[in-house]
Formats: structure tokens, sequence, C-alpha cells
């Protein structure tokens, strides 16, 4: 049990994932089961409306966040070392950080239901019935902390496998030999990193309305409810990516190997889920047709919607092509992966369908949307992780699924899938609208109701076939190594895989260099350790001998941060004590976290393949995503700027001498943390505890100057409450100042470890990491100085 | 040891501080601009191509960026391009632009 609470370790986390997944997608599941029966027969009465909503609600934001997205993280966490031939993620203890801050949100989630206030707003919270007016209780705001806290367990792991990915690949692989998934995994992170940071702004915007009385979402203080849903779907779209691109991954691993071929025109598979991922954050106000943005905007965005239908197209027909003319062996995974292809190619039709803003009027919030969005999330996403699933269950559990067990699975969940969403197109079109609790029965929806019901009861079946096929196969057939004849590294190693992945760092000879080494024209099979015997013209060798290596050590401290944050997001909702309880413990935590490794030689040096610092490669990474969350709230400072109803104005209030003189100092305080580095960097300590020192002080320096301000603007009748222009100031200078004092106190950290004697020259990558992090919080001051005091 | 561009370049302790003489000048200049009544057509380009070449100072020399990894400059000026192209979208789609022309 210790083991598993301090396990760092990618496989064992991956399985976390994994079961912690699969429990919160029976929750869903429930959720969906109990909204097929209340509208299985026309003016039901098994649930009321406002409990019809919450279902609804959180079945959406269960599925989503809870089930689908940490089922991702199970495949992601579990293979992608193995695929890129590492022996860990970059950041192991980051690793298992991400997954007990997902895990706690996921229960603080659900404890909703304990206090009889789940969520009941909808999976996308639409302002302003979110809002304290119109939603008094804790509801939304269980809503609100939750995707706060997924948010941060989601960010975590985007940067950790970004870094994982780029600087962890065996040598020979470079990128274009890596194996799909993994790119598919790549781009999916990114999209994380870069998507969560709008959001996380605008559910900032609806916190801080509810609780502190700002007017982000307050129409009668002059705002604009587009902004919200603009907020929500810059992320809301590229999640649908995210959710999707794995399962794409996926079968673009399976249908090679069951076809006995290469995947057909690997590079454009990649290139089209990059361009996938890159025009994904395009598109997002195809979800807002009918909300009145005007006829370019939504022509704009019809046109960029049907655009990104090429790429995904692309992929349907590479897929088909590999299979032609392939040696198909029939097994489970590969029923689930054609599955995904023919299931996922009718939700791309309506979808193309609601890409045409005048057929969207139409169809947009009726149950022809629901039809599309499960047929791309079920047919597509569900069918290609339990194709993975079935593929990858020999590797991680050193067990094999029964095949025939799992073909039943297939045709039950395929049966009973089809026939609960295909009907939906049919009632969507007879007028059928999303979220109503029942239906008159004059309205013709009566029998396609009762079919879905019964669907979706056939869902339940298949998963509880998939459960039982599980449950059975811990005393089922050993799996070997290999058992599949695959074409990539995780089948080289043993089924499980030990502790360190591989005795060895495999060598890689090319796409599917697993493949190549069995049975290429130079390929060289160590037959002891595959079982597979070496094919004609083929030679075995030697097993090379072991590399001492290092494994990660477990830890205590992701768990401990993990309570932490959600012990302070209980107290949001309870009593402010605990809020500064758990803030303490996370902070507490969080030293402990970074200081656990500090003076272990064997984490001084951190370079990968590109000879690129992990730390550092991902600070800039984070920087990135840095630039969404500042670039939201400028964003929103701009678009609200001169639409305050009442005073006082910016022109009025601001002291543009004074900022001038706070903005020189923290423009000069770069300059001495460059200094500082440069010290650091030639081992002269006395000259970087000056630096250093100085560097913070003019930071607290510019702090003060901010509270001054700050302080006169009250005085002079500007608050948080008083009008938009209070409203976005403060927020957007605040979060800015929050981050020079998590900065200060970074840099007076770095100081003490100096005093102390802990900071040698090899640690001067901390002093530069700490120095991009301090620089960047100096380039954001200087975008919010012009756009916000001087432009007029 | 870091991976950097050919020609192994690290800017110097000199180059630090012009920098920081240069960003102390542009920011001296933004202000003035503002009071300067003939600007005014042009005052908004002007202050953001100034707020611009600051914020590439810093990011170049600073932040090592020009000696650094390419990979570390995909991996900010990426994000750092969609991000102001979404930000400027959601402006327009808001009708912020039109605050300018008031």
């Amino acid at each position: 049990m210790i083991g598993w609470l301090t396990t760092v370790d990618h496989k064992r986390v991956g399985i976390l994932y994994g079961a912690t997944a699969f429990a919160f997608f029976l929750v869903g599941g429930v959720e969906a089961l109990l909204i097929r029966l209340q509208l299985a027969v026309p003016h039901n009465a098994l649930v009321s409306a406002g409990t019809y909503n919450a279902l609804f609600t959180m079945h959406g934001t269960t599925m989503v966040f809870l089930a689908i997205m940490p089922f991702n993280a199970m495949f992601f966490n579990y293979l992608v070392p193995l695929l890129i031939g590492a022996r860990d993620v970059a950041f192991p203890r980051l690793n298992a950080l991400s997954y007990w801050i997902f895990l706690g949100g996921g229960i603080f989630l659900n404890a909703s239901f304990l206090t009889g206030t789940p969520p009941d707003v909808g999976w996308f919270g639409y302002a302003n019935l979110t809002s304290r007016q119109f939603t008094p209780g804790p509801s939304v705001d269980f809503w609100i902390l939750s995707l706060q806290i997924l948010g941060v367990s989601s960010m975590i792991a985007g940067v950790n496998f970004i870094v994982t990915i780029v600087n962890m690949r065996a040598p020979g692989m470079t990128m274009m030999r890596m194996p799909v998934f993994v790119w598919m995994t790549l781009v999916v992170q990114f999209l994380i990193v870069l998507a969560f940071p709008p959001i996380t702004v605008g559910l900032i915007f609806l916190m801080f309305d509810r609780f502190f009385g700002t007017l982000f979402y307050e129409v009668a203080a002059g705002a604009d409810l587009h902004l919200w849903q603009h907020l929500f779907w810059i992320f809301g779209h590229p999640e649908v990516y995210i959710l999707i691109l794995p399962a794409f991954g996926i079968v673009s691993e399976v249908l090679p190997t069951f076809a006995r071929k290469p995947l057909f025109g690997a590079p454009v598979v990649v290139y089209s889920g990059v361009l996938i991922g890159f025009f994904g954050f395009g598109v997002w106000s195809h979800h807002m047709f009918a909300a009145g943005m005007g006829p370019v905007a939504d022509s704009a965005f019809s046109i960029a919607t049907m655009l990104i239908a090429i790429p995904t197209g692309v992929k349907i027909f590479n897929w088909l092509a590999t299979l032609w003319g392939g040696s198909i062996r029939t097994t489970t995974a590969l029923h689930f992966a054609v599955g995904l292809v023919g299931l996922f190619t009718i939700g791309g039709l309506s979808g193309i369908m609601h890409a045409s803003p005048p057929v969207d009027l139409q169809q947009t919030d009726s149950y022809f949307v629901v039809a599309h969005l499960h047929y791309v999330l079920i047919g597509g996403s569900l069918f290609g992780l339990f194709a993975g699933a079935y593929y990858w269950w020999p590797k991680m559990t050193g067990r094999l699924l029964d095949e025939r067990l799992g073909r039943l699975h297939f045709w039950v969940l395929f049966a009973g899938f089809n026939l609960a969403f295909f009907p939906q197109h049919y009632l969507g079109a007879l007028g059928m609208p999303r979220r109503i609790y029942t239906y008159p029965p004059d309205a013709g929806w009566t029998a396609g109701n009762f079919a879905s019901t019964v669907g979706a009861f056939g869902i339940g079946l298949g998963v509880l076939l998939f459960a039982i096929n599980a449950w059975r196969s811990r005393r089922g057939g050993l799996a070997p190594a290999d058992p599949w004849d695959g074409r990539t590294l995780e089948w080289r190693t043993s089924s499980p895989p030990p502790p360190h992945d591989f005795d060895a760092i495999p060598p890689v000879l090319g796409r599917d260099t697993f493949w190549r080494e069995k049975y290429g024209r130079l390929g060289l099979v160590d037959a002891t350790r595959t079982g597979v015997a070496p094919g004609p013209g083929v030679r075995a060798v030697q097993a090379p001998a072991h590399e001492a290596f290092h494994l990660p050590t477990p830890s205590h401290w992701p768990v401990v941060m993990a309570l932490g944050m959600v012990t302070a997001a209980v107290g949001v909702l309870t009593h402010l004590v605990l809020v500064l309880l758990g803030a303490l413990l996370t902070v507490f935590a969080a030293f402990r976290f970074a200081l656990e490794h500090h003076d272990k030689p064997e984490h001084a040096h951190q370079a990968g393949g590109l000879g690129l610092d992990h730390r550092k490669l991902a600070l800039w990474v984070f920087l990135g995503s840095e630039c969404f969350f500042f670039g939201t709230l400028v964003a929103t400072y701009l678009a609200y700027k001169g639409r305050s109803v009442v005073g006082p104005a910016p022109h009025e209030i601001l002291n543009i001498p004074l900022t001038t003189i706070s903005t020189f100092v923290l423009l000069m305080s770069s300059l001495l943390m460059v200094l500082a580095l440069a010290a650091a960097q030639r081992g002269d300590r006395r000259e970087t505890r000056r630096w250093l020192l100085g560097t913070a002080l003019l930071g607290l320096v510019f702090l003060g100057f901010q509270v001054y301000e700050f302080r006169a603007f009250v005085h002079e009748g500007l608050t948080l409450q008083q009008n938009l222009f209070g409203s976005t100031f403060f927020v957007l200078t605040g979060f800015h100042g929050a981050h020079v004092s998590v900065g200060v106190l970074w840099l007076l950290t770095l100081w003490i470890l100096d005093r102390r004697g802990r900071l040698t020259v090899g640690d001067a990558v901390k002093v530069e990491i700490a120095g991009l992090y301090w620089h960047f919080v100096d380039v954001v001051w200087i975008a919010i100085f012009t756009l916000v005091y001087l432009v007029p | 040891m870091t991976e950097e561009r050919p020609g192994g370049e690290h800017a110097t302790v000199g180059t630090y501080v012009l920098v920081a003489l240069v960003l102390t000048g542009v920011t001296a200049l933004e202000v003035g601009v503002i009071y300067v009544r003939q600007l005014a057509p042009i005052i908004v380009p002007l202050l953001l191509a100034m707020s611009a070449a600051k914020f590439a100072l810093v990011v170049l020399f600073y932040m090592h960026l020009r000696y650094d990894s390419r990979v570390l400059t995909f991996v900010f000026v990426g994000p750092l391009i969609l991000a102001t192209g979404l930000a400027v979208a959601l402006m327009t789609l808001t009708g912020a632009f039109l605050v300018f022309n008031r």
C-alpha cells in the first residue's frame, strides 16, 4: 500500500490512472443510465428537473475530465517511455504529483453529491447562469474548484511529457522515427499546456465574480457574456482533440500490427495530427454559431472548421490503406480499431454538417449534436481506448485477455452504442432539444428515446463484459514479451516490464524499429530476450551487458501536496482556516518536494539526448503556457476597456510617472538577475548571493510600489467591484504581482541555499531557471505597462 | 552543457549592461511620446513597436534565447505567436478594437 502511495514508477502511475479512470467511468456511466431511464418514456418522474440538470452536468464533466482524459493518461504514462526507449519520464515525482492531484480533484467534484449540491449548470457552465445571483449555492463552486485542481494536474503532466518526448528518446530515435502514438501524445500535451490557461482565466473570473463581487460576467456593469463562451471554447475545442488524438495514435499502432504492414503514409499521419492540433485553436466559435457573433465571424469559423476536416479525413484514408492488402489478424484490438474508423467517420460527417452555420442553427442544442458528440467520443475515443486496452493489456499485466469474450464485448458494445445514439440523429432532426428532462407523448420522440435507452443498457452490458474479462485475466494465460509480433520498442522487453523498463537501452534502426530488428535486411535479433526466433538471413546476438542506471526513489511529497490543495479547496467552501492550512501544507510540501534531491549527485545532471537540461526545457514550456495565461488576462482587459458604466476611468486615476519608476526598478532587477547567473556560472558564490539578493530586493521594491498604487486607487474609489476597469485592472496586475512574489520567494530560497553552501557551480542551471522565470515576469510587465498605462 | 547555436556565443556583462541602458532609454521614450500631440495619430503602433522591442531584447539577451537551442525558441515563440493571435481574435470578436477608434 505504501509502495503505491509513494510510487514514482511511470508504469505504476499509469495503472493508478487507469484504475481510477475506470472507477469514475462507471460513475459517469451510472449517471448516463439514469438520464436514459428518465427519458425512456414521456412525462417520466424518475428524477426531478433539478436532479436531471445535475446528472447531465456531472456525466459530461466526469466523462471528459475524470474518465477519458485519465484513460489517455494511463497509456501516456505506461507506454511513452517504453515506446521511446527511455527508463521513465523526465520528472517521475511530478508524474506522481499529477496523478494524486487528479484523484483529489475527482473526489472533490463528486463530494458535491454528499452535500446535496452537485453542479447543475452543464459541463460548459455558461455565464451568467453560473453567477451567484442565479446559482447561489455551492454547486458551481464545486465545479470551478475541481476544474482548477484538475487543470493543475493536466498542466504538470503536459510539461512532463513534452520534456520526456523531446529529451529522452533513445539514441537514433529521431522525431520522425517515433511511433505515431508518441507523436499524438506530444501534440496532445502541447494542446493541454496551451488550452488550459484560457479556461483557468475564465474560471478565475467566475470565481472572483462569485466570491469577491467582481464584474467580469455582470451585464449591468457593461460585461459581455460572450467572454465566458469564448474563453470556455478556446479551451473546449482543443479539449476535444485532447480527447481524440490519443485514440488516433492507438489506432495507428494497432492497425499496422494486425495487418502486418507499416502504417500507410506514416509521415502524413503525423503531419495531419500536428495540423489538427494547430488548427484546433482556430475553430472554437463553431460552438457559438447561435450566439449572435455576426456573419463575418460565423463565416470565418465555418471555413476553418471545414478545413480541419481535411487532415482528419487524411488519417481515415491512411488507416484504410494500411489495412488494404494486409495480412489481417482479426483480434479484439483490431475490431475496436476498425470500429473507431467507421464510427468516427459517422461522427465526423455530422460534424461537417454542424460546420455550416445555417444548418447548425437548426442542429445546435438538439439531440443531433448529442448524437454527433457521442459518435466521436464513444465511437472515437472510447473504442480507441478499448483497442489500446486489448492491445497493451498483455504488456501491462503480463496476462492475456480472452479473445472470445473480447469479441463479444465488442459486438455488444457496437450494437448497444449504435442503438443508443443513431436514433438521436433523428430525434434531433425532429426537434428534440438537449437538456430537457422530459417530453410530451405526442412529440413523436417516444420510440427513438426508448430505443436509445435500450442501447444505453447495451453499452453498460458491454462495459460489464470488459470488466469480467479483465477480472478473469488474473488467472488467464501468461503473456510473452511479444504476443502480437509487434513493431515497436515496448514489445522488446518483458511483459510486464521490469522497474527499469529495459536492461539496456534498445537500438533504434528506423520507424517500426523492433520490426526492422526482427525481420529487416540488416536486422539483428536477440532471441534470448524476445523469445522470437530469428528470421532467415538474420543473426542472433548476445544480450549486451547491463548498464548502470539510477532508478527514481519513491516520495510521499506528491500525496502531501495534493492533500494540501484539496484541503484548501474544501476550505473555500467551508472555513478560511482550512484555506490557510491547506495553502501552508501545499507550500511546505512544495518546498520539501523541490529540495528533496537537491544535493544528490545523481540528480545534478539532467540533460537529454539534445543536450538540453530537462528543467530548463520544462520551464520554457511552462513560459509558453504563461503566454496564454497572461495573454488571456490582457485581452480581457483590452476587450473591456471603455465599457465601464461608471467611473473612475483609467486616464483619471493611473499614475504614469510613479509606474514608470516601478517599471524601471523591475527592468533593473533583470540586469541584476543576469549578473547573478554569470557569477553562478563562474563559481563566484559571494557575487551570486549579492546579485540574487539585489534582484529579490528590487522585486520587493516593485511590489511595494504596487501595494502603494493599489491603496491609492482604493482611496480614490477604484475597487475590484467598482467597475469593469477595476475588476480587470486589479486581477491582471494582481496576478502579475503574485508571480513577482513567487519569484522573490524563489530567489530568496536560492540565496539561503547559497549562504548555507548548498549551491555549487553545478547548480548554476537552477539559478538560470529562476532567472528565466524572473525575466518572463519582467517582459509581462513590459507588455502591461504599455497596454494598460500608456496606450490611450 | 546546453546545446547552443553554432559559434557557441554567450552574452557578456557588457552586453547585459548595454541592454539595460537601451531598455531604460526606450522606456523613457515610451513615456515621452505619449505627451507629444503630433504623434497622436500613430501613438498606438509606436508604443506597441517600442514595447515589442523591449520584449525582444529581454527574451533574446537576458533569457539567452539568441544563444540557446532552437528547440527552446520553438517552444516559447510558437505559443507566444499563437497566444497573440488568439488575444487579437478575442478582442476583435468582442468588438474591442472599436474602443481604439473612439
